[in-house]
């Protein structure tokens, strides 16, 4: 992996330990997905696996500048709601008569905006993470809701964005196959770049870091506006995926994001959220609350099974890293 | 000096007080009036529980975002206990005992286990809001509401004010005592200062985490009780409303009075409810004063915060003159 340092003697049962946490989550996910197979053959009918495949890249696009902003230390709680905004500007613009390709730069634009305020308050300022993302979350969420003045906007055409996401091949939405290329690209600079191994180091040493002299602020600004832009982009998509703008839809995303950054900390790098556990968990999910739905299962004990994984995630995610920490210092 | 300091401060928060009475004045002469001052320290009391609550888990450094679930639990175990004829003190109880049992889960997940305050809490709520889903499958609950009495806890009087604001002032007195007349209080301030400092003299840290943790949850259910009493419903959306504001005036208060204690969370509800009454009145929608508010609650902690000017000092020496 990224061998920061030699791999120093590690007893044979640890490494099967260490190898069953690595890639035991891909087994879970494969485990869940074949059970709902069996229980319900319409899980797997091509219809029902092409749109979980396109709700999937969606929400795994918004995760991402996530992703990297939690594996860094930080916390930012607006993502969902930049994603609403950008929703809703595409959709008021759209309504209002301009092309869909102006109204997607502006949603765009939306997104890369709050990016930088938050990145600007929080990287640049030094303020509190979490109360300033709560508050421009609260403020894009409210403007969101002014647009379509506290409701829903629904669109006759859903544009070029529409066409691109009618792209398909077989079963699999050409959507996919371009956020899993983003993903696989977003791992190298993770894995073979030191911009990610820095990401890594800010949150377990800021102080350290900023000794080494890496530049952290810097870092933190752009990870605050890649995760605005990733938002914003992903509102942008759901617009014409929905053919509506929907104010409120951060709300669903919201423990899904957490959680599946988290959940996803599991695999691969445990105890570090890492872009590959995020697009399995993303996938893990929506598989469960697609399967859940199936077996007609209510949404209130849908967001019981969300809470409750979150919890577990974390959960693992902290005993990971005790147990990293206990036992000096692992090749990870 | 720290008089003076005192003086300055109170000085601000009245030139605020004074600016927010006269811009809604001028658009609306029954601001100033009884019956609007009334309902303004009814919405005071709402918002103040939930904020007082908050302000234990802020001063010892932590976060909670789950209370608005809770609080939004707290409602339906009410309503529900209400719509099968129980007592009214054993429902209030019971809606209290639910938001305590939360803060306490939450305290011993992150003082014990070593959880992230944040991320647990956010489970948490998310897994109050699933509860609260149970009673009725998500319809609100108004049965036997008005045999129970629990109207009562928002319409009667004791000594001239109204129930809701004798419960604030009460609450406000414990949390006082609490926080700022006992060694409790200390130890409170010294675990947030420096939580292993604390604990090496002899402050039981972990306990009182989870204790600032439990009283959230429990104010937090207080206040969305005094809701469900004025609005004679419970419903599973109930505490939604209490997150932004109740971390609004925590941070206003802090920002205004230097650090978070009980007069300043009092002082920054004020100034809150004052302009969430007065977009009512003016009968803006929810979603400006949403924004208004958020505004607020930026530019408060970017611009009075004493400890974000220091940091900002430190990190860039050469724009000192932009904090002064």
């Amino acid at each position: 992996m990224t061998d920061l340092a030699p791999p120093l003697a590690t007893s044979p049962t640890r490494n099967g330990a260490e190898t069953l946490m690595r890639y035991g989550f891909f087994l879970l996910v494969i485990g869940v997905l074949a059970v709902f197979a069996l229980l319900r053959p319409t899980f797997i009918a091509p219809g029902n696996i092409h749109g979980m495949l396109m709700s999937a890249s969606i929400a795994a696009l918004m995760f991402l500048g996530l992703t990297w902003l939690i594996a860094a230390g930080e916390i930012d709680v607006s993502f969902m709601s930049v994603a609403a905004l950008a929703n809703m500007v595409v959709a008021g613009l759209v309504q209002a008569g301009a092309g869909w390709g102006l109204a997607a730069l502006a949603g765009l634009g939306v997104g890369a905006g709050f990016g930088l305020l938050n990145a600007t308050l929080v990287a640049g300022l030094r303020l509190p993470a979490l109360v300033i993302t709560i508050a421009t979350g609260a403020l894009a969420a409210s403007i969101a809701a002014a647009i379509g003045l506290g409701t829903s906007i629904a669109l006759s055409s859903t544009g070029f964005v529409g066409d691109l996401l009618d792209l398909r091949l077989g079963v699999v939405p050409g959507i996919a196959l371009v956020v899993g290329g983003l993903y696989a690209l977003f791992w190298l600079v993770q894995e073979r770049l030191t911009f990610g191994h820095y990401i890594y180091a800010m949150e377990q040493n800021r102080a350290a870091v900023i000794e080494a002299g890496v530049p952290v602020s810097r870092m933190l600004f752009m990870l605050f506006v890649l995760s605005g832009i990733v938002s914003a982009l992903a509102g942008v998509l759901l617009a014409a995926n929905l053919s509506s703008g929907q104010p409120y839809l951060g709300t669903s995303y919201f423990l899904d994001g957490l959680t599946a950054v988290l959940l996803g900390g599991m695999a691969l790098k445990p105890g570090k959220p890492n872009v590959i556990g995020t697009l399995a968990a993303v996938i893990f999910l929506i598989g469960l609350l697609n399967g859940a739905a199936l077996l007609g299962w209510t949404d209130s004990e849908r967001q019981i099974v969300r809470g409750s994984l979150l919890l577990i995630g974390v959960g693992l995610v902290i005993l990971a890293r005790k147990h990293r920490r206990h036992t000096g210092p692992a090749h990870s | 000096m720290i008089s003076n300091q005192l003086l300055t401060r109170l000085l601000a928060f009245a030139a605020l007080v004074a600016v927010i009475v006269l811009l809604f004045w001028m658009q609306n002469g029954a601001y100033v009036s009884e019956g609007n001052l009334r309902a303004l320290m009814r919405h005071m009391s709402v918002q103040g529980l939930a904020a007082l609550g908050l302000t234990f888990v802020i001063v010892v450094r932590q976060f909670d975002l789950s209370f608005p679930g809770v609080a939004s639990l707290g409602a339906m175990t009410l309503g529900w206990l209400i719509a099968i004829g129980m007592p009214l003190w054993l429902a209030v109880a019971g809606g209290i005992a639910v938001g305590a049992a939360f803060g306490l889960v939450n305290g011993l997940a992150v003082a014990r286990l070593g959880l992230p305050d944040i991320v647990t809490t956010i489970a948490t709520g998310g897994l109050a809001i699933g509860f609260s889903y149970f009673y009725s499958g998500g319809t609100s609950i108004s049965q036997n509401f008005f045999m129970s009495g629990i109207l009562d806890l928002n319409d009667r009087k004791i000594a001239g004010l109204d129930m809701p604001f004798a419960i604030l002032m009460a609450a406000v007195l414990v949390a006082c005592v609490l926080l700022h007349g006992s060694r409790l209080g200390a130890g409170f301030y010294a675990t947030g200062e420096n939580r292993r400092s604390a604990w090496f003299s002899g402050v039981p840290t972990a306990g009182l985490i989870v204790l600032a943790f439990v009283i959230c949850g429990a104010t937090a259910c207080l206040s969305i009780t005094l809701l469900v009493a004025s609005s004679g419903a419970a419903n599973v959306t109930a505490g939604n409303q209490l997150l932004m504001p109740a971390f609004a005036a925590v941070y206003l208060g802090a920002a205004l009075f230097g650090r978070p204690s009980v007069g300043a969370t009092l002082a920054g509800t004020v100034l809150m409810s004052m302009m969430l009454n007065g977009f009512t009145l003016l009968a803006i929608p929810y979603f400006y004063s949403d924004a208004i508010v958020s505004t607020v609650l930026i530019s408060a902690i970017a611009l009075f915060d004493p400890r974000v000017s220091a940091l900002l000092r430190r990190a860039l020496p050469r724009q000192r003159e932009k904090t002064a």
